[in-house]
């Protein structure tokens, strides 16, 4: 019971956020519903319609709706699609810092030396995660009630516990297999093996949808068997037995994960393969690189860098490739002409990318700005800057120095994603102003920094608490600003979102207020970090 | 005049709740070796951190080599050589690599002095840093000490994870050190440690300076548990002990004797001349004992603040 408890006690906070995120999520779209679909019949069948020719565009990622002309419907393929991914990732995340990074940390070493058995161990963990994972679920749940009561419609309680109970089961599921993939891979490289394992899990499902080979093999995919209920749609149901193997599935990985852990030594995979042996070396390395400010941290992040700007681009790329399928089909629909009447300014293709590709492009930036603050509150957590701080090394520069590495990592990503974007516009004869989509990418660089400088701001006055915030005010600023035009919410309170700084380069050119209102916060910021830096205590 | 290494004047930096440190008066002359002894939670490292200026006083100031420990803290760190009270994460760099990066810091770093640091060490630079044990750390920490031969070393319980051969070694370099010119500020939980290497020592408790005594006041200040077994049959001589000088709190019983020794151990010898003792085992006491004993002796001249 201690073990249980402890283990809820390490995740309060991922079940708090996780649950804030599943609330607002669910309030959000059925909120929206009401805001989008009309008021009468016609309107939503017609809107119904609509939606599912949207949605057949993205059947290759989420499950085509069922009655997206009612909220259930509606609310189960907005809201409950994106919670599965995001519940997926929730347990990979924890399972691999339960499994491993607790290992790394001394954690488990503790806690078996107290004469907790291994298999206790891990049956404790999945069943924190399982029951944090519900409370989480719980609160879409309450959400889904409280969008739906302001649209003065009910939805019956026992099928908003239902869809609870299966996102739940999904999450948990995801949670036991990572912590069996776990058991045969290195600290290191836990997330990453059970994560491209998930992946495969869910693209396997997603692709059977349009690639009729995969069609035997999603038996495979937990996702395959969440897909299985629709409590939320009219008429619509919990499978039973599709739950039910979830949960199984989950029992069945945390009964080998515990078996394998029993066998394995702690700190060590499974299986080791012996390591060729080397003379020791007392030598200091003599790389130039080392020598360099800025140089010597961005050869640190090199990996991380290259994965953000490979990622990025191959993102884009593929925004690119599938905008005409996605825009043709939808402007033959007359229903959605005022829909798109409130984004679409000039060439449509070119602000369908201005709109979609480079609003993701700014929420991935905030991302990445926030993993770079994330590492700053880090190293003071962990006695790093302390150590960096007892050479002769002045404080001002410490944040001068982190914002100079976030701002060449920026350009790097905004650089290569931009040509990477050019390129495929160009191979797909999509017609984009270079000079402007040179700009949009270069604005993402500001945009980034205005994160990052609230983000030094905060490491240099609250580290343990800065991601928390800044990741709060990154996902607020992105709700405005997506769904302030649906909402209809007052200019002022859309022009509070640091998103809406970036303006619309691609097709309208350089905000040129918004430029210079990122670059005053931008040095604004950096002072006032610096500031702040020079007289805080550090590690204390 | 010569400029003292270090010097604070009523040096706080209160926490709140009774916790921090208050009221500081150090004065550490340059090439002398000091050693800050303190049981855990003390203020130990509360005071490093003042002196490193990675914390700011609440009251009070510190210098060392007559710089102002906050105003002028990149000034003072060129003369500083720290091993803080535990190492951080440097994650997949390598032992090489955190060196490089480390002495860039300050310029470079001497590749010679490295190599012979390591060697000496037996550190393997050429291994991931998550790799190292945390003897291995200490040792890391050890060479960016000392690579760049600084005036002052200030070191946070610095044998903390190292093997008796290696305190053996750091002692060496310290000595070293100290023959050079340096000046050492030794912080320590373990009496013994700091009475091998200091020329005097500052014992603080609950944030405030107890007292500074040079070797001597030391030896007096500490004392031992002693176990005795003698043979079966032969006669204690209890009364002997009891009148020895320096020895205390004398319990016989079974052939097994136990007490408390002070000072020197000659008075006790002294005393068991004739008795065939088959055991004796001696026990260096907890800090906290010894602080209680001290207390009792000078309860009426000094109160125990928080």
């Amino acid at each position: 019971m201690a073990a249980y408890i402890l283990a809820l006690r390490l995740g309060r906070w991922g079940i708090a956020g996780f649950g804030a995120v599943a609330f607002l999520v669910t309030l959000v779209q059925a909120a929206g519903f009401y805001q989008i679909a009309g008021h009468t019949a016609e309107e939503r069948q017609a809107f119904g319609r609509s939606i599912s020719v949207l949605a057949s565009q993205f059947t290759v990622i989420i499950a085509p709706p069922i009655r997206p002309d009612t909220v259930g419907g509606y609310v189960e393929w907005r809201a409950y699609g994106f919670l599965a991914i995001l519940f997926a990732i929730w347990g990979l995340a924890s399972a691999s810092g339960a499994a491993r990074g607790d290992e790394e940390r001394g954690l488990v070493q503790a806690l078996l030396a107290s004469g907790l058995s291994r298999p206790r161990m891990i049956a404790a963990r999945v069943a924190a995660f399982g029951t944090g994972g519900s409370v989480a679920a719980l609160a879409g749940s309450a959400g889904l009630l409280a969008g739906v009561a302001s649209g003065g419609e009910t939805i019956s309680a026992a099928t908003a516990l239902e869809a609870a109970v299966v996102l739940a089961a999904l999450g948990t599921c995801c949670y036991s297999l990572t912590l069996l993939v776990a058991q045969f891979t290195s600290a290191r490289n836990s997330t990453a093996v059970a994560g491209v394992i998930l992946l495969g899990l869910f693209l396997i499902n997603s692709l059977s949808r349009t690639f009729d080979d995969l069609v035997r093999w999603r038996w495979l995919s937990p996702f395959h068997y969440y897909e299985r209920s629709s409590p939320l749609t009219p008429g619509g149901t919990l499978d039973g037995t599709a739950t039910l193997l979830l949960l199984g599935v989950a029992v069945a990985a945390a009964a080998l994960a515990a078996f394998a852990f029993r066998y394995r030594d702690v700190g060590s995979p499974l299986i080791t393969l012996p390591t060729p042996t080397r003379s020791a070396s007392y030598q200091m390395s003599r790389s130039p690189i080392w020598r360099v400010p800025v140089v010597r941290d961005l050869y640190e992040r090199r990996f991380s860098l290259l994965v953000w700007t490979v990622g990025l681009s191959a993102l884009g790329a593929v925004f690119v490739l599938l905008t005409k399928a996605i825009v043709k089909p939808l402007l033959a629909i007359p229903e959605l002409a005022p829909y798109f009447a409130l984004f679409v300014n000039g060439n449509i293709y070119a602000s369908f990318l201005g709109f979609i590709w480079f609003g993701f492009a700014q929420l991935l930036m905030a991302g990445f700005a926030i993993t770079q603050v994330a590492r700053w509150s880090a190293e003071d957590s962990d006695g790093r800057l302390e150590l960096v701080l007892s050479n002769p090394v002045s404080r001002p520069r410490v944040v001068v120095e982190r914002l100079t590495v976030l701002t060449l990592g920026a350009l790097v990503i905004a650089a290569v994603s931009g040509v990477a974007v050019g390129l495929e516009a160009h191979s797909q004869s999509i017609d984009l102003n270079h000079r402007r989509l040179a700009e949009a990418s270069l604005m993402l660089v500001p945009f980034t920094l205005v994160f990052g400088t609230v983000g030094a701001l905060l490491a240099s006055r609250i580290p343990r608490a800065t991601v928390g915030i800044l990741g709060a005010f990154a996902f607020a600023s992105y709700l405005t600003v997506q769904l302030g035009p649906i909402f209809k919410l007052p200019a002022w309170v859309q022009d509070l979102s640091a998103f809406k700084l970036y303006g619309q380069p691609l097709t309208a050119g350089v905000d040129q207020t918004g430029l210079v209102v990122m670059l005053v916060i931008v040095m604004a910021g950096l002072m006032a970090a610096a500031m702040v830096m020079k007289r805080r205590d550090i590690g204390a | 005049m010569d400029v003292a290494a270090i010097r604070t004047s009523k040096l706080s930096k209160n926490y709140g709740l009774g916790r921090g440190l208050f009221d500081l008066d150090l004065h550490v002359e340059a090439q002398e070796v000091f050693g800050f002894l303190g049981p855990n939670g003390a203020g130990k490292s509360t005071t490093i951190r003042c002196l490193m200026g990675l914390i700011r006083p609440t009251a009070g100031a510190a210098q060392i080599f007559g710089l102002d420990c906050i105003h002028d803290y990149v000034a003072v760190k060129r003369q500083v050589g720290y091993i803080p009270g535990e190492m951080p994460q440097f994650g997949s760099l390598r032992g090489s690599e955190v060196v490089a990066y480390l002495g860039a810091l300050r310029g470079g770093a001497d590749l010679k002095r490295v190599r012979s640091l390591a060697e000496r060490f037996n550190l393997d630079l050429s291994r991931r840093y998550r790799e190292y044990s945390s003897g291995n750390k200490q040792k890391l920490a050890i060479v960016l000490a000392f690579m760049h031969q600084p005036r002052l070393l200030i070191l946070d319980e610095p044998t903390s994870g190292l093997d008796p051969l290696n305190q053996q070694e750091f002692f060496a370099l310290l000595s070293e050190a100290r023959e050079g010119g340096s000046t050492v500020f030794l912080s320590s939980h373990i009496l013994s440690e700091v009475e091998r290497m200091c020329d005097r020592v500052g014992i603080i408790r609950s944030g405030r300076l107890v007292t500074i005594a040079d070797l001597d006041e030391l030896h007096a200040i500490r004392f031992h548990h002693v176990e005795l077994e003698f043979a079966p049959g032969t006669e204690m001589p209890v009364k002997a002990m009891r009148s020895a000088a320096g020895v205390e709190d004398v319990v016989a019983a079974d052939y097994t004797a136990k007490c408390i020794v002070k000072g020197s151990f000659e008075p006790l010898l002294h005393a068991l001349r004739g008795s065939t003792v088959t055991n004796l085992v001696s026990h260096e006491p907890s800090l906290e004992e010894i602080f209680l004993e001290y207390y009792r002796e000078t309860a009426p001249a000094k109160a125990l603040t928080p």
